[in-house]
């Protein structure tokens, strides 16, 4: 009786993950409040019901467990079991479809197709009228107050893309598109993961998602679109060396240089991200060599092979590089 | 029943007492002068026989052997690892192996009427007890073309042999092994042989780093690994140093002439696709700096590319301490990738 009187405290610890980053009860989008109403109304229903129930049983049960009235038991049943369930769960399927479109609707033109690749994102960002699209990873940027298009698929195996502060999850699957939309209207970075089991590091694919007053989103993605501005400074430049010396262009393209390798994230601003390795470390050049280091460590069965035969020197030169590529 | 039980128990005390006698007490005479009793050639000869014929492989997997270089290749390893025992085509076998039991046959007469396939089958797993060694890799497709040699044997003379091992004279104050590696490599690093890759392309860096794996067989070669330890490591680094300090010959070391497969190389090699590197990254042709411990392969051998590319693809190839990451550019190739990535390479003109 004591242990089960204390579990609610115990819970307790767990309640700050409701709010914060990855939160559908702390939510920055149309869609999201839209679930979240949703989620209140149905948990609301669900107490009553449960409460109904219950009492029901206590009162029939317990406090006048005597015979009851047949006529009575049956209306209840028919009324209880079988009216009042097809009327409430056919009015939530009506109330569920008729938001449905919603989640879908056609954006204000720009168009952002996001590839689930093992384990990070290829993020193409389409605006209206585009005939190549602005290459970037690991991070979606978002205006806010504007409905965004998301067209989804993915290299392997099935991934889903989640923001859960901005609205619902959506499957990605190899070789077929799907469709999603996300109307942000708060700014700030949210965090989403992939929401489907996508093998050793699913746990860890996850990116940050920028909302961004329009105007700052647009000169974003003009900076985002041009070639990589090359970082100053001795170590930096070293570091440039580094990067071309240890063939890293064979994989990873950094626009306006030599480096055009397509097989893993786009580099070309990649110190101006949030988060390094798909949304599960810090970007700093602490972390960008580690990650270089030593990448199955950090993130299990990653394609990118570990670089522990580099040198300490040219390691820190190499990312500083790379967090220098605003 | 108690009876047949007590002269069975018998029976093998004395069996044992016999055994035990023979191993512990050195009565059997161990003398190879001795030789075997008679019949016991016999049984373990046509045991031998009958053992390669059910293991050997399918001739459906034999290569094709006449291809070009494969004879010379396989002359050259032979004279380093077999002449020893077996002798060359037009030579008497020297006194040592004429006094072994079994004494190692005449290479004509070993080659006898064997297939390919079980020539392929006894180069690569050896005959116990009779001082045959077997490969000294993993890797046994580099054993076709010892086979392929074997195959010429027959019709060979002394001077033929001669002319497939001459072993070039070097310059003054070359390595004192280079004779032996100019042998296959030729002393400026070129071959001319499509089934031995060129040199003179590589810097100093990769071929010690090579030398190296092959002698300590962390890179798989029955062929290099025989050569690679026949050289003290230090006079290994020095083959090196004169093989990276060798003018680079600017000719593809093979002509291609399906420029389709060449084409089809070129984009592959120089932008990659979404399952593959882009090539000349690490390996050049290009304008930025390179890690000296890369490969070159512009100019190189198509032969000897499309091989290596698939053993990487394939997996175990072993190699020099940055093999991880080759490891996993290449595990993407189709047959159709590396054909073209080869053409292209070989096609390129050469520099290091």
């Amino acid at each position: 009786m004591r242990v089960r009187s204390r579990l609610p405290f115990a819970l307790l610890p767990g309640l700050p993950g409701c709010t914060g980053r990855q939160s559908v009860l702390d939510t920055a989008g149309t869609d999201a409040h839209t679930l979240l109403t949703m989620f209140w109304v149905m948990l609301a229903g669900l107490v009553v019901i449960w409460v109904a129930v219950n009492g029901m049983m206590l009162v029939f049960r317990h406090l006048s467990p005597r015979r009851h009235d047949e006529a009575l038991a049956r209306k209840m049943i028919v009324g209880g079991g079988i009216m009042l369930p097809t009327v409430v769960i056919s009015a939530l399927l009506a109330w569920g479809l008729s938001v449905m479109p919603d989640q879908r609707a056609p954006g204000d033109g720009l168009r952002v197709e996001v590839i689930g690749e093992q384990w990070w994102w290829r993020v193409h960002y389409w605006p209206e009228g585009a005939e190549a699209p602005v290459v970037s990873a690991n991070e979606g940027r978002l205006p806010g107050g504007l409905r965004t298009e998301f067209d989804l698929h993915s290299d392997k195996v099935i991934h889903s893309f989640w923001v859960p502060a901005l609205g619902g999850k959506m499957d990605m699957f190899p070789g077929r598109r799907t469709m999603m939309s996300l109307h942000p209207d708060e700014a700030g970075v949210f965090r989403g993961q992939c929401a489907e089991f996508c093998g050793a590091s699913h746990a860890l694919m996850a990116f940050e998602t920028v909302t961004m007053p329009p105007e700052d989103f647009a000169a974003w993605l003009e900076h985002e679109a041009g070639p990589a501005v090359p970082p100053e400074g001795e170590v930096a430049e070293r570091g440039a060396v580094v990067f071309a010396e240890q063939g890293c262009g064979a994989c990873h393209a950094v626009r306006g240089t030599a480096a055009q390798g397509q097989v893993g994230p786009d580099l070309t601003h990649v110190g101006s991200r949030h988060s390094l390795g798909a949304g599960i470390l810090e970007p700093t050049v602490e972390n960008f060599a580690a990650w270089i280091d030593h990448t199955g460590d950090l993130k299990p069965e990653v394609e990118m092979p570990a670089y522990d035969d580099l040198p300490g020197d040219d390691l820190t030169a190499l990312a500083t590089f790379l967090m220098g590529l605003k | 029943m108690k009876r047949v039980l007590q002269t069975l128990a018998f029976l093998a005390v004395l069996g044992a007492a016999a055994g035990g006698a023979i191993v512990f007490g050195g009565l059997y005479n161990v003398s190879a002068r001795e030789g075997h009793w008679p019949g016991v050639p016999f049984v373990l000869h046509t045991t031998f026989r009958n053992s390669v014929d059910l293991r050997a492989p399918d001739p459906s997997v034999v290569p094709d052997l006449e291809a070009e270089g494969m004879v010379a290749l396989g002359a050259g390893h032979f004279e380093g690892g077999c002449k020893v025992c077996h002798a060359a085509p037009g030579q008497e076998r020297w006194a040592i192996p004429t006094v072994m039991v079994p004494h190692p046959p005449h290479i004509k007469e070993a080659v006898g009427t064997w297939s390919p396939a079980e020539l392929h089958w006894i180069v690569d797993e050896g005959v116990k007890m009779s001082g045959m060694p077997y490969w000294p890799a993993t890797r046994t497709d580099d054993i076709w073309p010892v086979v392929a040699f074997l195959q010429e044997v027959d019709g060979m003379d002394a001077d033929t042999y001669g002319e497939l091992t001459a072993r070039p004279s070097v310059p003054e104050g070359a390595p004192p092994d280079l004779p032996y590696c100019a042998m296959c490599h030729g002393i400026e690093g070129r071959s001319g042989n499509p089934q031995i890759p060129r040199l003179d392309i590589q810097p100093q860096a990769y071929l010690e780093q090579t030398l190296l794996a092959y002698a300590e067989g962390r890179r798989d070669s029955g062929i290099m690994h025989v050569a690679a330890t026949r050289v003290a490591p230090a006079e290994l680094l020095n083959l090196a140093a004169w093989f990276a300090a060798q003018e680079t010959a600017e000719a593809p070391a093979t002509p291609v002439d399906d420029l389709n497969l060449v084409t089809a190389g070129e984009a592959l090699a120089m932008r990659g696709t979404k399952e593959v590197p882009a090539c000349t990254s690490c390996h050049g042709p290009k304008a930025e700096p390179r890690a000296a411990e890369f490969p070159r392969l512009g100019g190189q051998s198509a032969v000897y590319l499309a091989q290596q590319l698939r053993l990487w693809r394939d997996g175990g190839r072993g190699g020099g301490d940055r093999k991880n990451l080759m490891a996993k550019a290449a595990q993407g190739l189709t047959d159709a990738d590396i054909a073209a990535l080869s053409a292209w390479y070989a096609a390129q003109p050469a520099s290091r």
